[in-house]
């Protein structure tokens, strides 16, 4: 499988009154065609910034590409310039977001703004991109395209309007499709189908996908690999089955701990974690998670974990994991 | 409603009650004459996806919103009729825990204040005895003295949620309406709020409404479960009841589709995808309000309404669950 894309120790800061943020430190993860790459974590752990920054939608100033690269096709594309990133946008990565209303333009029928996006990277004639937009509203499943394609936004539902994004970023045959929460504003029965049709077209066109989120029950539905974040890093990466089965780091763990499942009742008391996440104004020095963490040791207040193999395709960092960390031999637990 | 030691003891009892909106394209129909008694220290769950009135009918039991057809009776400490006359005493009774703890806290009055207001509303006390109950209210949901004086915009989501429920439980009600209280919050943070709903239901013996869409959730915490499809109830169950024998094609739908932790039981699930989306509330045709996306819909479903009857044990409004 070809590699789509690779990001390796990208730190993103944003300039503020109070000081330097540094919602993103040191992320690397890498995405093969085909794949679903779950990015899950907190508000404010850095996910949508990383997403963000792979399509360098973030304003800059006030914010930073610190340090890293990302390579998107072979090409790095963090010195690439805004004239350079309108042609990779839409063509080898787009996005679809959270919420579908304020990204299609209210003024517009919805058909002439997909016409826009097909002819500003195709070469295409009027009425050919007008078929071609009436085709992606088809490959969507909204009905009755040719009346629908002369709407305006506001007369689609939720649904329909996520559906209208998708088939805007999916315009180009993207390489890349990064999904920003795509089900978080929308019903379980509507996510159900938006999730059944992110799916089918990964199927159909081989796209890589990066779904973030912080629904684990979707992540579960969809992805290949999940990567964990926490206060701006990755703490824990792998393959869905075994992050959701031998979950290695204690913020996996009790996130998965957090959920209630269908069996349980109020006599099992729900796992909670206390505390909040650290400011990223002042990053702790060592594993973010050490304050709010039950097993945290002096060192993992001292010095940032490195990554650990805890079994193949599966890397965590945490100091329970290395070999001469006590509680390894009763499996970390 | 097995296993739950709630006195059989009707708190609340929702007789017919239908709440209608006047607008421009006709009558929107958000609540339609629903029948519910909610009984006294019961977790009533109501599910259901947006615009299906669960939000209203909350208002409705709050006496935010006076029914238009119906009436409501609270059977509390005293026994009344909730109607205009009467919202003022019975809000003493019945509290609200609202969604966004961004929106709904005043970034203008302090922490303390923002407890303070209902009880100098309802005056109770005087004001050495408030300034103590503010503090024990705050210790009360996990959070110290020191936090009265600052302003929201000091806290986070799930701190601000915290607030919000020591501003319910400020005028001592029986009865709160938890108007999807952890939907805008991180999961790490939802169980804390869960676990402190949970453990002052069992101190302060408390009856809570807990309307929500996180279907996973409602089930852990409710004894009952309304589900609630355009303005109508269709099931009401106990939660083990609805999750164990699903009747409702609807709520067989919405249940399919809530994702499950679990990549396995992911990829095992069978799904039921439900084409099309809610119909509007304006002008609904006759008939039962699913039968334009009910997989089993007939000509029956079309012409004419099913009532909410007795089913193997639920209530449930459908031509096509055997009455066995």
């Amino acid at each position: 499988m070809n590699k789509v894309l690779e990001v390796n120790d990208l730190h993103v800061s944003f300039d503020t009154y109070a000081g330097e943020v540094k919602a993103v430190r040191g992320v690397t993860f890498e995405l093969h065609e085909g794949e679903v790459l779950a990015i899950v974590g907190e508000s404010g752990c850095g996910k949508s910034v990383t997403a963000q920054t792979i399509m360098k939608l973030n304003p800059m100033p006030p914010a930073r590409i610190v340090s890293g690269e990302i390579q998107l096709a072979g090409k790095n594309i963090v010195k690439a310039t805004e004239k350079e990133m309108m042609n990779i946008r839409g063509k080898d990565v787009s996005m679809i977001f959270q919420d579908p209303m304020t990204c299609l333009n209210p003024t517009m029928q919805v058909g002439k703004q997909l016409t826009e996006a097909i002819r500003h990277h195709q070469n295409l004639s009027k009425e050919a991109a007008h078929k071609e937009a009436l085709r992606l509203l088809e490959l969507v499943n909204i009905p009755n395209v040719k009346q629908r394609a002369k709407q305006y936004p506001h007369e689609f539902s939720g649904g329909m309007r996520q559906r209208v994004m998708i088939a805007m970023a999916l315009s180009c045959a993207p390489k890349l499709l990064i999904a920003d929460e795509p089900t978080t504003a929308l019903d379980v029965t509507i996510q159900a189908q938006i999730m059944d049709l992110l799916q089918e077209i990964k199927e159909k066109t081989n796209t890589a996908i990066i779904l973030i989120t912080h629904d684990l029950g979707v992540v579960a539905s969809m992805a290949d690999r999940v990567a964990v974040m926490y206060a701006g890093k990755v703490v824990e990466t792998g393959t869905a089955e075994e992050i959701f089965y031998r979950p290695s780091h204690p913020y996996t763990r009790a996130l998965l701990k957090s959920l209630p499942t269908v069996e349980m009742d109020r006599s099992v008391r729900l796992v909670s974690i206390a505390g909040t996440p650290p400011d990223l104004l002042n990053p702790p020095v060592g594993c973010p998670f050490a304050s709010r963490c039950e097993h945290a040791m002096k060192i993992c207040i001292e010095e940032m974990p490195p990554q650990f193999d805890p079994s193949d395709n599966h890397q965590a960092a945490c100091w329970l994991l290395h070999e001469d960390c006590p509680s390894k031999k009763d499996g970390g637990e | 409603m097995e296993n739950k030691n709630f006195d059989v003891n009707k708190l609340l009892e929702i007789q017919d009650v239908s709440k209608h909106f006047r607008v421009s394209e006709g009558i929107l129909k958000a609540v339609n004459h629903v029948k519910l008694d909610i009984y006294k220290g019961e977790t009533l769950g109501l599910v259901g996806e947006s615009g299906c009135g669960k939000s209203t009918l909350g208002k409705v039991l709050m006496g935010i919103y006076m029914p238009t057809e119906g009436k409501l009776v609270y059977h509390g400490k005293k026994e009344m009729e909730i109607n205009k006359k009467t919202h003022f005493e019975y809000s003493k009774m019945a509290q609200i825990i609202f969604q966004d703890p961004y929106s709904s806290l005043d970034p203008r009055m302090t922490v303390g204040s923002i407890i303070e207001e209902g009880m100098i509303i309802h005056k109770m006390y005087d004001k050495k005895r408030r300034q103590e109950r503010v503090y024990e209210l705050l210790e009360l949901v996990g959070l110290n003295k020191e936090h009265a004086n600052r302003f929201p915009h000091e806290f986070s989501g799930g701190q601000r949620q915290r607030i919000g429920i020591a501003r319910a439980l400020a005028i001592e009600p029986e009865f709160i309406v938890c108007d999807e209280p952890i939907s805008a919050l991180d999961v790490s943070i939802q169980s804390q709020i869960i676990n402190l709903l949970h453990d002052l239901q069992k101190k302060l013996n408390l009856t809570y409404l807990f309307i929500a869409h996180d279907l996973n959730i409602v089930k852990y915490i409710s004894d009952r479960i309304a589900v609630m499809y355009l303005g109508n109830i269709v099931e009401l169950a106990s939660s083990k009841d609805l999750y164990e024998n699903t009747l409702h094609p609807y709520s067989q739908a919405l249940l399919s589709a809530v994702p499950i932790p679990d990549p396995d039981k992911e990829a095992q699930k069978q799904r039921q995808i439900l084409t099309g989306d809610v119909p509007s509330p304006i002008n609904t045709p006759k008939g039962c309000p699913f039968a334009g996306r009910c997989p089993r819909a007939t000509d029956i479903c079309r012409q004419e309404k099913p009532v909410l009857e007795m089913k193997q044990g639920h209530l449930v409004a459908c031509h096509h669950v055997e009455s066995r």
